[in-house]
């Protein structure tokens, strides 16, 4: 067993810090007010080959994985700088596609998802079908004609209207009316696919949507890995998407920290600075060791991801992202806490992310479905569902 | 075109620096030790250049040992190869002895165009791209915030206080920049990786012809003789303002010839 990063690693990591802190939490401020979505970081990252580490030499990436794309998102967070859509584009359908898409839609895509000019938002959640993937309804018919018809509706998709195309959980029917589950392909641009913006209270670079299918025309190569496909290829994104989210709640957390330390070094009543004070210093102390906690859990998520023994992964990366999103709530509490009514000004760029920080705890996947889980399949205590 | 970008491992500016009280000097062992930000400007302009007209880009550095981590970070932004002069008895070698080695060195690479920062942030001398150009023969064009290349002229704007000077040379020269020429690219993910994999000579300097004891503290024509730590700021005149704390800002302003 080794803790210790290679020297790959870590140059790594301080690239991604520098290149980060020239745009800072200023920048992902204002784009998020103008309703922009940090496009020229997003677009450095992925020139420097950051969005694609994961991805596979062959098709543009670096040839790494999810533990060093995890670091990515780290680091960029830490920086203040959460891009959100490296968890859905690299992460889970960057992954999927260089599992289980067939050539021609590895070639099509995986480049420019490595590269960062194209983005794949991906679409599971829907209305009547939270937490619970299997009740999804969204279904491609077989058309006369060749390829799919694809109906059906979709909530809380993020960064929608800046993505080339949607990887849309759904089923294919057939004639006979059999279903089965498939991840399907669809263009932004494609006939019948629209999208409403859901108003969120979030200071992010990408927002949210409900998204309408009606008799979205596909043709049969849009299924990820062809009419074969199975449930499996869904799971494989699955793993790398609570890793990456528990890496932007871990960045979040050590964002907060660094604040509320500066400021507590500076800041002095009663002739000390109040860092000195233990009221103040013993919370965020312990703060620092919940994301430290969870950190490590994330790292290991990662690594089991990346050593192929996905089984054992989504216990890790399930309880990782639990972990993270409770450290980083925590820490950013903590953290605003100590700046007392700075804390929650504009200029400490502090109170923006206590709402941002609490997105981990509901998605992409609950708190409690995570307990549930952890309950029946470490536990094996009985459902109550 | 053959460019050789000179590269010097320093301990971080942005951190608390100090001199070894035994020998006064740089106490590199406690330090953490980056790549002379100047430097960064210099290795980006060689970039460029070899971007815009072709050749190969080598970084040279002399350092102990540990300075082939700089080495890697410098490999990491884009250069071909490196070329890293290292040796126990460099230990203590003032500028000029510096100059000799580096200069030997540079003679085994035939460089047209030799780049370096105008100074490193630790001695911040300034004078090794002159000792340099003495003791190559070649044109010093120095302290460069643009440089461009036609064929086999080399055209400067020499920053001043005042405004800048264009200087001319031709190749071979050695050119040294300011941190207001380029903006330094971060190494990509591919050039990390690359990184470990491209070629590092190692030198002696029996290998450069250079002999022990004209390097070193034996070698040295320079000597630092003591160091003191910088005083703290005095306290400073407080000025009470009760309601002509203005006045008494501008009466001191005006008695220090400042308005």
């Amino acid at each position: 067993m080794n803790f210790a990063e290679t020297d790959e690693q870590k140059e790594l990591r301080k690239a991604v810090k520098a290149l980060a802190e020239s745009y800072g939490r200023d920048y992902m401020r204002a784009e998020a007010k103008a309703g922009k979505h940090a496009d020229a970081l997003w677009r450095e990252a992925g020139r420097l080959g950051f969005l694609g580490v994961n991805l596979p030499e062959e098709f543009g990436g670096g040839g790494a994985g999810i533990y060093e794309l995890s670091l990515v998102l780290e680091e960029l967070s830490a920086a203040g700088c959460p891009l959100l859509m490296m968890v859905v584009s690299p992460a889970i359908c960057g992954t999927i596609i260089a599992r289980y898409g067939t050539r021609e839609q590895q070639e099509q895509w995986l480049p420019s998802i490595a590269d960062g000019s194209k983005i794949m938002a991906f679409a599971i959640t829907e209305p009547d079908a939270g937490s619970n993937s299997h009740q999804i309804t969204t279904t491609g018919q077989a058309d006369p004609e060749g390829g799919y018809i694809l109906n059906g509706r979709k909530v809380f998709i993020s960064g929608v209207d800046n993505a080339d195309a949607i990887m849309v959980v759904g089923r294919t029917s057939s004639a006979e009316g059999y279903l089965r589950p498939a991840l399907f392909i669809v263009p932004t641009d494609a006939p019948g696919l629209q999208w409403q913006p859901i108003e969120m209270e979030l200071n992010a670079t990408e927002r949210q949507f409900m998204v309408f299918l009606d008799d979205v025309k596909l043709p049969a190569d849009a299924i990820v890995g062809g009419e074969d496909a199975n449930l499996a290829q869904l799971f494989a994104g699955l793993n790398p998407e609570r890793i990456m989210v528990a890496a932007l709640s871990i960045g979040i957390g050590r964002y907060a920290l660094a604040r509320a330390t500066s400021y507590m070094k500076e800041r002095t009543v009663w002739g000390t600075p109040i860092g000195a004070h233990q009221g103040l210093a013993h919370p965020l102390a312990a703060a620092a060791i919940e994301i430290e906690l969870a950190r490590l859990m994330m790292q290991k998520a990662a690594w089991l991801v990346d050593s192929g023994d996905d089984r054992a992964a989504g216990e890790a990366a399930n309880m990782a992202k639990y972990a993270a999103a409770e450290a980083s709530v925590k820490a950013v509490d903590q953290s605003v806490h100590s700046l007392g009514g700075n804390g929650l000004t504009v200029e400490y760029g502090l109170g923006s992310l206590i709402n941002v920080a609490r997105v981990s705890r509901i998605a992409p996947v609950s708190r409690e479905m995570i307990l549930n889980f952890v309950a029946q399949q470490t536990l094996g205590l009985p459902r109550s569902y | 075109m053959k460019i050789v970008v000179l590269v010097k491992q320093v301990p971080d500016s942005g951190a608390e620096r100090n001199l070894r009280a035994e020998d006064n000097t740089v106490d590199r062992a406690s330090a953490n030790n980056v790549i002379n930000e100047m430097d960064e400007y210099a290795i980006e302009e060689a970039l460029r250049l070899q971007e815009a007209h072709g050749g190969e880009v080598t970084v040279l550095t002399m350092g102990p040992q540990r300075a082939t981590e700089s080495i890697r970070k410098a490999l990491s932004m884009g250069p071909d190869g490196a070329v890293h002069v290292v040796d126990d008895a460099l230990s203590g070698t003032d500028a000029l002895g510096t100059s000799k080695v580096l200069a030997k060195a540079l003679e085994r690479l035939n460089a047209d165009v030799i780049i370096c920062g105008a100074e490193s942030t630790d001695a911040r001398g300034q004078v090794l791209p002159h000792m340099l150009a003495e003791r190559l023969g070649v044109a010093a064009l120095t302290g460069a915030r643009k440089l461009t290349v036609d064929g086999s002229q080399l055209t400067i704007e020499r920053q001043t206080e005042e405004g800048y000077e264009v200087v001319t040379a031709a190749t071979p020269a050695i050119v040294s920049v300011w941190d207001t020429i380029n903006e330094p690219r971060y190494p990509s993910f591919k050039g990390i990786m690359a990184a470990k994999k491209k070629p590092v000579e190692t030198l002696s300097i029996a290998d450069l012809g250079v002999d022990a004891g004209e390097v070193g503290w034996a070698g040295a024509q320079t000597t630092v003789k003591e160091h003191t730590k910088r005083p703290p700021r005095s306290a400073g005149q407080k000025v009470t303002d009760s309601g002509e704390g203005g006045v008494a800002l501008v009466d001191y302003l005006s008695s220090e010839k400042f308005v």
